[in-house]
C-alpha cells in the first residue's frame, strides 16, 4: 500500500502544472488544429468544412509566400543581431576586457526593462525619415535619409534593430554567465600550453559553452519572432504590402483583423511545426552535450 | 431558569422576524428601482475617456433608478469587437456598445441587438426622438447593407485639409487655390521647388478612409448595388494623381504617426486627415495652422465618407433595453453631445447639438472645426460591403500599398475590385 502511494505521489505533484498546461496549451493547440480545416469568422454559429484548403492557401497564396520568406529574413537578421553580436561582445568582455564587466552588464541590460511599445514609438520618432533627429543631422551633411517604412527590407532591418535594443542585454548576460561557468583550470591549462586566444575560444570555449549557446540561439529565433510583432503592429502594420510582415503577425492579422480563423489557424499550425523542429534541434544538441559530459 | 429560556427563544424569534423583514425589503428595493447597465466604449483617457466618465457620472447622479458603468476597451473598435465576441460566447454582453462604421455590417449580421427604431416604438410609442434629432443623411450612416438602422450615429468626423499658413504665405499661395486637388498639386510643386519640403501628406492608417474621399471627390463610387465599383475612370484618375504626387516627391508617403509628426514640425505644408486631429495640431504645432474643407477634383464636388461611430443597444432583457434606451437618449441631449464633442474632437451627431449656441461658441473658439461641420452636408456612409467587409477593406489597403510602391493603377484597382466582388457572391 505504502509503495503504491509512492508511485502515485509524483503524478499528484505534477497534476497542477499538468492541468494548467492542458487547459492553456494543449487544448488551444488542438482546437487551433481543428479550426484550421474550417472557414469561420469567429462568431457565426456555423463553420464550413474546407478540408486542406487553408493549408494549400498558406503555401500557394503569393502574400503568404512573401510572409514566409520575410520570416526567414527575420530569422537571419535576428540571429546576427541578437545572437552572434552579443556572443562576440560577451567573448570580448570576458576574455579581452578585464575591467568594468559589471558596468557593461548593467548598461546593456537597462533597455530590456522598457516596454517594447514604448521603444517602438520612440524609435518611430527618432527614425522619422523627414522630421526625426537623425534625419535632421544627416540633412546637415547633405544626406537624405531613406524612407525606410516604404521598403520591406529596410523596414525589417529597423524592426530587428528595435528588437535588438530590447533583447541584446538579456542575451548578452546569459552568454556571459555561460562563459563564466567554464572551469577556470581548463583555460589556465591552455594558457600555460601557450595556445593562442582565438584557438582557445574556437576549440575550447565555444564547444564547452554550446548548451547555453544553442539555448540562446533558439530563444533568439522563437522569442525574437514574437518580439518583432509589437514594432510591426505599432509602426508598419505589416506594410508596405506585407513587406515587413512575418508569420506571427500574419496569423494575428487573419484572426483578429480579418476574422479568417481558418487561414489564421493553418498559419499558426505551420509556425508551430517550424518551432517544434527548432526545439527538436535544441534538445538534440543540448542532450548530446549532456551525454558527452556524462 | 425557565423564564430566561423563554426570553432567549423570544429574542431569537424576534431577530429572525427582523431578518425576514429586512430581506424582503431589500429584495423589493432591488427588484423595482435600480437597473444596472454597462456601456462599452473605445475612448482612452487621452481620447475623451475622461469626458465619458464625466457624462456617466452626471447621468448616474440625476437618475436614481439607472446606474451606468462605463467600460473602456483598448485598441479602438477592433479591440471592442474582439471583447464583444468573447462576451457573446460567455453570454454576458454589455447593454450599450459603441460600434465603428467599418464594423457596421459585421456587427449587424453576427450580434444580437435592438434597433433604435424598435426601441423608440416599444418604449416611447413613437419615433419622435429619432426623427427630431437626426437628419436623414446622418441616419444613413448607421444603416446596414439591407437599409436597416443598426444603431444611432454617435460621433461623426470628416476629413479636412489642414494647412501651414506660414509656409503658404511664404511661397505666396492663396488658400482659395487649394479647393481643388489640381490646385494642391500646383501649390505643392511651388513649395517643393523652392524649399525642398513636401507639399502634402494624406493619412495612411490601417484603412482607406481618406483615399476613398479622394476617389469620391473625382466622381467615383466605392460600391454600387452592393458591388465594388472603384476601378472606374474617376477612381483610377484619383489614384494616378496620388501616385504621381508621391513619385514626384510632392506628397509624403509614410505611416500616419510619422506623417502627422512631419506636418506638425513644418516639413509638410498640408495634411489631409480627420478633423479628430484638430486638437493635437492646435496643441503641438508652432506655426499658424488652419483647416479648410476637403478638396475635390475640377468639375466634381467634394464627397467624403463619414468617420466615427454609432451606439447600439446590445442588452437582451426588456428592462435592461429600456434603461439602455433611456441612457442613450440622455447622451444625445444637446448639452451632453456638446460636452462629448469637446472632449473627443468629433462632431456631435444631432441637429439640436449642432445648432446649439454652446457648440457654435465652441466652433468660434476653434475655427478648425468649421470646415468639418460644413463638409457634413457632403458626407456619405463609410463603405461597408455586405459580405466579408473587413477583408474588402484589407483588399483596398493592399491596393493602396501596391500603387504607392509603383504598381500600375488601373490593373491594381481592377484586381482589388474583382477580389471583393468574388467575395460578395
Amino acid at each position: 500500500m505504502h509503495n503504491k502511494n509512492k508511485r502515485f505521489l509524483p503524478f499528484l505533484y505534477l497534476l497542477p502544472t499538468a492541468i494548467l498546461l492542458v487547459v492553456f496549451l494543449v487544448i488551444p493547440i488542438l482546437y487551433t488544429f481543428y479550426l484550421s480545416f474550417f472557414d469561420w469568422n469567429l462568431i457565426a454559429p456555423t463553420k464550413e468544412f474546407v478540408g486542406l484548403r487553408n493549408y494549400l492557401e498558406v503555401f500557394t497564396d503569393p502574400v503568404n509566400q512573401k510572409v514566409i520568406l520575410n520570416t526567414l529574413i527575420y530569422i537571419v537578421f535576428l540571429v546576427v543581431l541578437n545572437f552572434l553580436v552579443p556572443y562576440f561582445i560577451s567573448l570580448v568582455v570576458k576574455f579581452f576586457i578585464s575591467k568594468m564587466q559589471g558596468v557593461y552588464k548593467v548598461l546593456f541590460f537597462i533597455p530590456s526593462l522598457f516596454s517594447l511599445v514604448v521603444g517602438a514609438m520612440v524609435f518611430t520618432w527618432i527614425l522619422n525619415p523627414v522630421s526625426g533627429p537623425i534625419a535632421y543631422i544627416l540633412k546637415n551633411f547633405g544626406i537624405a535619409m531613406p524612407n525606410w517604412s516604404n521598403s520591406g527590407i529596410l523596414a525589417i532591418t529597423v524592426i530587428c534593430f528595435i528588437t535588438n535594443w530590447k533583447v541584446f542585454g538579456y542575451n548578452f548576460i546569459l552568454l556571459l554567465t555561460g562563459l563564466g561557468s567554464i572551469p577556470k583550470n581548463i583555460i589556465d591549462a591552455a594558457k600555460v600550453d601557450g595556445i593562442p586566444k582565438w584557438r582557445l575560444i574556437w576549440n575550447v570555449i565555444l564547444p564547452m559553452n554550446r548548451g547555453i549557446g544553442i539555448y540562446v540561439l533558439i530563444l533568439t529565433i522563437v522569442q525574437g519572432l514574437q518580439y518583432v510583432f509589437t514594432p510591426i503592429n505599432v509602426i508598419t502594420t505589416g506594410g508596405p504590402y506585407y513587406g515587413s510582415s512575418n508569420m506571427i503577425y500574419q496569423t494575428y492579422l487573419n484572426a483578429f483583423v480579418l476574422y479568417k480563423t481558418g487561414t489564421s489557424s493553418a498559419l499558426a499550425i505551420v509556425t508551430f511545426v517550424i518551432f517544434l523542429i527548432l526545439l527538436f534541434i535544441e534538445i538534440r544538441f543540448v542532450e548530446r552535450k549532456a551525454k558527452n559530459y556524462a | 431558569m425557565k423564564n430566561s429560556n423563554l426570553k432567549r427563544v423570544l429574542l431569537m424569534l424576534g431577530v429572525m422576524a427582523m431578518a425576514v423583514l429586512f430581506t424582503a425589503c431589500g429584495k423589493k428595493t432591488s427588484a423595482t428601482s435600480v437597473k444596472h447597465i454597462t456601456y462599452w466604449h473605445v475612448n482612452a483617457q487621452t481620447q475623451g475617456g475622461a469626458t465619458v466618465d464625466e457624462l456617466v457620472k452626471k447621468f448616474n447622479d440625476t437618475h436614481k433608478n439607472i446606474k451606468v458603468t462605463a467600460k473602456y476597451n483598448p485598441d479602438m473598435y477592433k479591440g471592442l469587437m474582439q471583447n464583444l465576441q468573447s462576451a457573446q460566447a460567455s453570454g454576458k454582453v454589455p447593454d450599450i456598445t459603441q460600434v465603428g462604421w467599418a464594423y457596421d455590417n459585421y456587427f449587424a449580421s453576427n450580434f444580437k441587438y435592438m434597433t433604435p427604431t424598435d426601441a423608440a416604438k416599444k418604449f416611447d410609442g413613437n419615433s419622435k426622438f429619432i426623427d427630431s434629432n437626426f437628419t436623414k443623411r446622418t441616419l444613413s450612416f448607421a444603416k446596414d447593407s439591407k437599409g436597416h438602422l443598426v444603431g444611432l450615429p454617435y460621433s461623426l468626423s470628416t476629413p479636412v485639409l489642414f494647412i501651414n499658413k506660414d509656409i503658404l504665405s511664404k511661397y505666396n499661395i492663396q488658400e482659395d487655390s487649394l479647393a481643388t486637388w489640381e490646385g494642391i498639386k500646383e501649390a505643392s510643386k511651388k513649395i517643393h521647388d523652392q524649399s525642398g519640403k513636401y507639399g502634402l501628406y494624406i493619412q495612411e492608417p490601417a484603412d482607406t478612409w481618406a483615399q476613398q474621399g479622394i476617389m469620391l471627390s473625382n466622381g467615383a463610387d466605392i460600391q454600387k448595388g452592393g458591388k465594388a465599383a472603384f476601378a472606374s475612370a474617376g477612381g483610377v484618375g484619383a489614384y494616378k494623381y496620388y501616385q504621381e504626387m508621391v513619385n514626384d516627391k510632392l506628397a509624403l508617403h509614410t505611416p500616419w504617426a510619422q506623417g502627422m509628426d512631419s506636418f506638425i514640425k513644418g516639413d509638410v505644408a498640408m495634411a489631409f486627415t480627420t478633423i479628430a486631429q484638430a486638437s493635437h495640431i492646435k496643441k503641438s504645432a508652432s506655426f499658424n495652422a488652419a483647416a479648410i474643407e476637403a478638396p475635390h477634383f475640377k468639375d466634381h464636388k467634394t464627397v467624403v465618407p463619414v468617420g466615427g461611430s454609432m451606439l447600439a443597444i446590445t442588452a437582451q432583457d426588456s428592462e435592461q433595453q429600456k434603461a439602455a434606451w433611456e441612457f442613450e437618449k440622455w447622451m444625445y441631449k444637446a448639452e451632453a453631445a456638446v460636452t462629448w464633442s469637446k472632449g473627443t474632437g468629433y462632431l456631435p451627431p444631432t441637429k439640436v447639438a449642432l445648432e446649439s449656441s454652446a457648440f457654435k461658441d465652441y466652433v468660434k473658439e476653434n475655427p478648425m472645426l468649421d470646415p468639418a461641420v460644413k463638409t457634413l452636408d457632403n458626407a456619405v456612409p463609410w463603405t461597408s460591403f455586405p459580405k466579408k467587409g473587413l477583408q474588402a477593406e484589407q483588399a483596398m489597403i493592399d491596393a493602396r500599398d501596391k500603387i504607392l510602391s509603383g504598381s500600375d493603377v488601373k490593373s491594381t484597382l481592377e484586381t482589388a475590385q474583382d477580389k471583393i466582388n468574388a467575395q460578395q457572391k
